[in-house]
């Protein structure tokens, strides 16, 4: 039952981190290899506003999702923004450089050290007794939720949405959505900020829940495996694959070693990518008509 | 003719900064005319239409001398969603719908010039009525369809976007004869309708030469001829090359068309 309940948090971890990859890829189709630091960005952000408003941990969190979003959004205009109609390579080279920048930039500013934001905030993060005898810790179920949340209300934004119709035809045919009149720009500025909203969320949970270090970019390169086994441009692939992932780290460590853990999900990666490269989920690419 | 809605001087298109795909292109378009714009293959026709709609980054391609006005005002190398917002929409020739989307959803898309949630809604209904086959087909993967639904289909969400000017590229490309005069009807009638303006680019000069006001035929790049529908249809090289029809009237020997290359100086 314990084992359930951990592969629902880690899946959820990865799931809320790998919407973020999917948004970027599905609408732009660049891969947004600095989604990891962004993230940690966020949680290193919660601790900066912890300390200015403390007392006040909801307003402290939701100032950190605030800025958050701006830095995505600001990631667009000034960098992702000239990338646009290069090839896509250019830009992922673009995303690359920036998470080497990002990660330079917490350390001096932040220091290496493994800080713990929740006692900034003065939170507490109980364990709760599940029914059948499993533990949940309080972030944990937040987790959870939040990825529940937040895959319910873009699934629906996406599929009902006039600005999410818009987003979806953006990314099938981005010269055809400008010629119907859709400014591109503000369609892919949308992505970068919602998906580092997703990021900044996961990454301030995770920092909650176990504290805060550079190792962060771990996590958000593990989801990426996460997102490849689904399928890249599809939502529900990305959940599906961080289920499989999760079930696979967590079952690996239990039964044969805790030292599985970093290399469990790119093993599932190089397996999905040998017998099915594009994913569950995922469309497979067509050439391109010369 | 009155003060023209369009007009395009001198243009020049450049494509990857090193081939010249349009030269010194000069035409007018006066509200409510339907303007043809005839040529063969790789004469520069879908270019000028690309380039009256804005281009985007990945076509590399810049209109690096003359000017294209539009009410007056200049669009030249304008963003392409500036230019629909403006009134330009543009039935492309190929990519024209979103493949994975819904009927509905294609629909949906359009940013609409005059952006009242109630003219979106006349404008749907003006659609299904005119093509009530894209009623029946709403809850459709656009991918799905024919090619004469998804032509349909391009000029719905072309309309939707709540035009002044309509730009329609290849109505007739790889769609069977009876299906092109179908669409070709309707889209006269709603043209009527809606008091559109249009520019039609054909390599069909039969189907083009059947409902244009006003036609210009494109060589190289270059206007070769232009004049009335009557003058361009009456005319003997359009007869011989575009209409196949030879200037005697009768029938002629596949052989002596083949013989020999008229060559004629066009301009001049």
């Amino acid at each position: 039952m314990q084992l359930a309940v951990n592969i629902a948090v880690l899946a959820s971890i990865y799931a809320l981190i790998a919407c973020g990859y999917v948004l970027i890829y599905r609408v732009s189709r660049v891969l947004n290899l600095a989604h990891g630091e962004l993230m940690m960005l966020a949680a290193y952000l919660l601790l900066t506003t912890a300390s200015s408003f403390a007392g006040h941990p909801l307003f402290a969190i939701s100032a950190a999702i605030g800025l958050s979003i701006l830095v995505g959004a600001m990631v667009y205009l000034f960098l992702m923004r000239k990338m646009t109609g290069e090839m896509a390579l250019a830009a992922v080279l673009a995303t690359v450089a920036l998470g080497v920048l990002l990660r330079g930039i917490t350390v001096i500013v932040w220091s290496a050290q493994q800080q713990y934001p929740a006692t900034a905030l003065g939170l507490v993060n109980p364990s709760i007794a599940l029914p059948g005898g499993a533990r949940i810790s309080l972030c944990g179920a937040l987790l959870v939720a939040c990825t529940a949340v937040a895959y319910g209300s873009l699934l629906a934004f996406l599929r009902f949405g006039r600005w999410g119709v818009r987003m979806r035809a953006a990314g099938q045919s981005p010269l055809l959505a400008a010629q119907r009149g859709i400014n591109l720009h503000a369609i892919y500025a949308i992505a970068w900020s919602l998906s580092t909203f997703t990021g900044a969320m996961a990454g301030m949970l995770i920092a909650l829940d176990s504290g805060l270090g550079q190792t962060m970019t771990i996590i958000g390169l593990k989801a990426f495996p996460a997102a490849l086994v689904g399928g890249l441009d599809s939502l529900a692939g990305a959940l599906a694959g961080s289920l499989i992932v999760a079930a696979a780290e967590v079952l690996l460590i239990h039964y044969v070693d805790p030292l599985l853990s970093e290399v469990v999900p790119f093993l599932v990666l190089i397996a999905m990518l040998v017998v099915r490269p594009w994913g569950l989920f995922g469309t497979r690419e067509e050439l391109d008509r010369v | 003719m009155s003060e023209p809605m369009l007009s395009v001087d001198k243009l020049e298109v450049v494509y990857q900064r090193a081939i010249t795909a349009l030269q010194g292109i000069s035409l007018g378009v006066a509200p409510g005319q339907i303007v043809g714009v005839l040529g063969t293959n790789g004469a520069g026709k879908s270019t000028l239409l690309r380039a009256i709609s804005g281009f985007h980054g990945v076509d590399d391609a810049r209109v690096t001398e003359g000017t294209i006005r539009f009410e007056g005002r200049r669009i030249e190398n304008g963003e392409p969603h500036r230019n629909t917002r403006a009134g330009i929409a543009l039935v492309p020739e190929r990519d024209k719908v979103f493949p994975n989307l819904t009927v509905a959803e294609n629909l949906s898309v359009p940013v609409a010039s005059s952006g009242s949630r109630a003219d979106m809604s006349r404008r749907q209904a003006l659609v299904f009525h005119h093509f009530p086959r894209l009623g029946d087909l709403r809850a459709r993967t656009a991918g799905l369809l024919s090619g004469g639904e998804r032509q349909m289909l391009a000029i719905a969400g072309a309309l939707m976007c709540g035009p002044k000017l309509l730009l329609v590229d290849e109505l007739s490309l790889g769609l069977a004869p009876v299906i092109v005069s179908d669409i070709m009807q309707k889209l006269v009638q709603i043209r009527r309708e809606l008091s559109l303006t249009m520019i039609v680019v054909e390599q069909s000069a039969a189907v083009a030469l059947a409902v244009v006001d006003y036609g210009y035929v494109l060589e190289n790049g270059r206007v070769v001829l232009d004049g009335d529908a009557t003058r361009l249809r009456d005319h003997p090289d359009i007869r011989e090359f575009y209409l196949g029809q030879s200037s005697a009237g009768g029938r002629r020997s596949y052989r002596t068309v083949k013989q020999y290359r008229r060559n004629r100086r066009w301009y001049g």
